[in-house]
């Protein structure tokens, strides 16, 4: 954490955004932004901005990474140079993101059914634009709905979304200066039509209980993120049939 | 009733067989983004990508002559191979060309027979899941594009089209249309009138 320094992220019960501990930020999803991609997609998460396309599949190359039973994904997690005040959007792959790349082809690699592709590789690239905490779980929304707007066959659409905590309150979808002065963060990406968690990480210190409300607060805002996805996928069918109803 | 569904949206409340679903004790679920019927049980892809059965009519691109191979860029996951021994025509690198699906090989080759290069014409692009509503119930869609702007077309299940001689622009634009309203009601009769007012612009 920075210095001893710490602000109050909770004021009269509101946080510094005038959130309520429950509420998820503002969350607009497009779809099909990227015309040369498979499948693509934009997320707006309050001030997070993020586009993720989906290329494949495709011959996986170099041969010896090829699975001869199932495909494979390749994901690439990035953020813009100037997505970020701090040091995180330099160029290239760092730490960070070669993690958080990681952790997302993993929640993938559950819901997409890769035994109908052997030996193919199937690329997903999150880019964020501008960055206001919480972009690896709005990045995991807004690929998984590029997947299923690609036509890979998936078993569900899956969602994340992070908690946190601040003193004794836990709260939803953590910003930027929540992320860096709270006590805990917990981002976890759940598959909506199981419950299945596929994304379980944290930073600090949570008790027993904490978690499970944790997830389940996350459960409860992942039907709200789940519904939007949905339309979101819809909606450009949606407008050609209203087009044509009459 | 018809709707559109999105993976992991519930089909039917007990497991049934149907094509690109997943179940469980409760019930039968999308894998896909589709167009589902109720009464009948039917899940049409909105988006889906060619899957390679033996019999297959594609079209592709000659991309390496290899000497005993040729390899063939089918705009799918996986490359095409003909091998040169069985050739009835000359064939070369950037010739489009047409062939049948033989077998989908484990490492994920598709081997490919009688490929045989068209002259001239142009290829476009559509999605693959488009292909049958393109081709229409006993070719009635194509048909009806083919008998008006007197295009010759020949349609590959990997989503390549190639087209030839008669009003070309216009089988392109109807071709799209279908493209883009494929899920609609009453397209065939759109269709129609669009050719109709297309060829008339023509004549004038």
């Amino acid at each position: 954490m920075v210095g001893s320094y710490k602000p109050e992220l909770i004021v009269n019960g509101k946080r510094l955004d005038g959130r309520m501990p429950a509420d998820l930020r503002n969350i607009t999803i497009e779809v099909g932004v990227v015309k040369n991609a498979v499948g693509s997609a934009y997320i707006e998460w309050g001030n997070n901005k993020i586009i993720a396309g989906v290329y494949g599949p495709k011959e996986a190359l170099p041969k010896h990474v090829q699975d001869p039973e199932r495909a494979i994904i390749k994901c690439r997690y990035a953020m813009s140079p100037f997505s970020s005040l701090e040091e995180h959007g330099r160029t290239g792959p760092n730490r960070r993101s070669v993690e958080i790349s990681k952790v997302t082809k993993e929640v993938f690699e559950n819901v997409v059914l890769l035994d109908r592709f052997p030996g193919a590789e199937i690329d997903i690239f999150i880019d964020v634009l501008q960055a206001d905490g919480g972009t690896r779980a709005a990045g995991i929304t807004a690929a998984a709905v590029a997947l299923a707007a690609s036509g890979i066959p998936m078993k569900d659409v899956p969602f994340a979304a992070s908690v946190g905590k601040v003193g004794d309150t836990l709260i939803l979808d953590l910003n930027k200066v929540e992320d860096n002065y709270s006590d805990a963060d917990m981002p976890v990406a759940i598959s909506p039509r199981t419950g299945d968690i596929l994304l379980l990480q944290m930073d600090g210190n949570l008790t027993k209980e904490e978690v499970k409300t944790g997830i389940g607060m996350i459960q409860k805002a992942g039907e709200h993120i789940s519904r939007l996805q949905r339309e979101a996928l819809k909606a450009p069918y949606e407008r050609i049939l209203e087009k044509y109803k009459k | 009733m018809q709707r559109i569904v999105v993976p992991g949206e519930k089909l039917h409340t007990a497991p049934i067989r149907i094509e690109n679903t997943t179940t469980d004790r409760n019930g039968t679920y999308s894998c896909i983004l589709g167009y589902f019927d109720d009464e009948n049980k039917t899940l049409v892809p909105l988006e889906s990508l060619w899957d390679p059965k033996p019999g297959d009519t594609v079209i592709g691109v000659v991309e390496e002559d290899r000497g005993t191979t040729l390899t063939i860029n089918l705009n799918a996951p996986y490359k095409g191979l003909a091998l040169t021994k069985f050739l009835e025509s000359d064939i070369s690198v950037n010739d489009i060309v047409v062939a049948n699906v033989k077998v989908l090989e484990k490492g994920g080759t598709i081997m490919l027979l009688k490929p045989s290069a068209m002259k001239g014409g142009k290829v476009m692009a559509v999605k693959p899941s488009r292909i049958p509503r393109i081709i229409g119930k006993n070719n009635t869609m194509i048909k009806q594009i083919t008998d008006a702007t007197a295009t010759s077309v020949i349609i590959g299940l990997n989503g390549l089209i190639w087209l030839k001689g008669g009003n070309i622009d216009l089988t392109t634009a109807a071709l799209l249309k279908i493209e883009e309203e494929a899920h609609t009601q009453g397209l065939t009769q759109r269709i129609s009138d669009m050719l109709a007012a297309g060829m008339k612009q023509q004549v004038r």
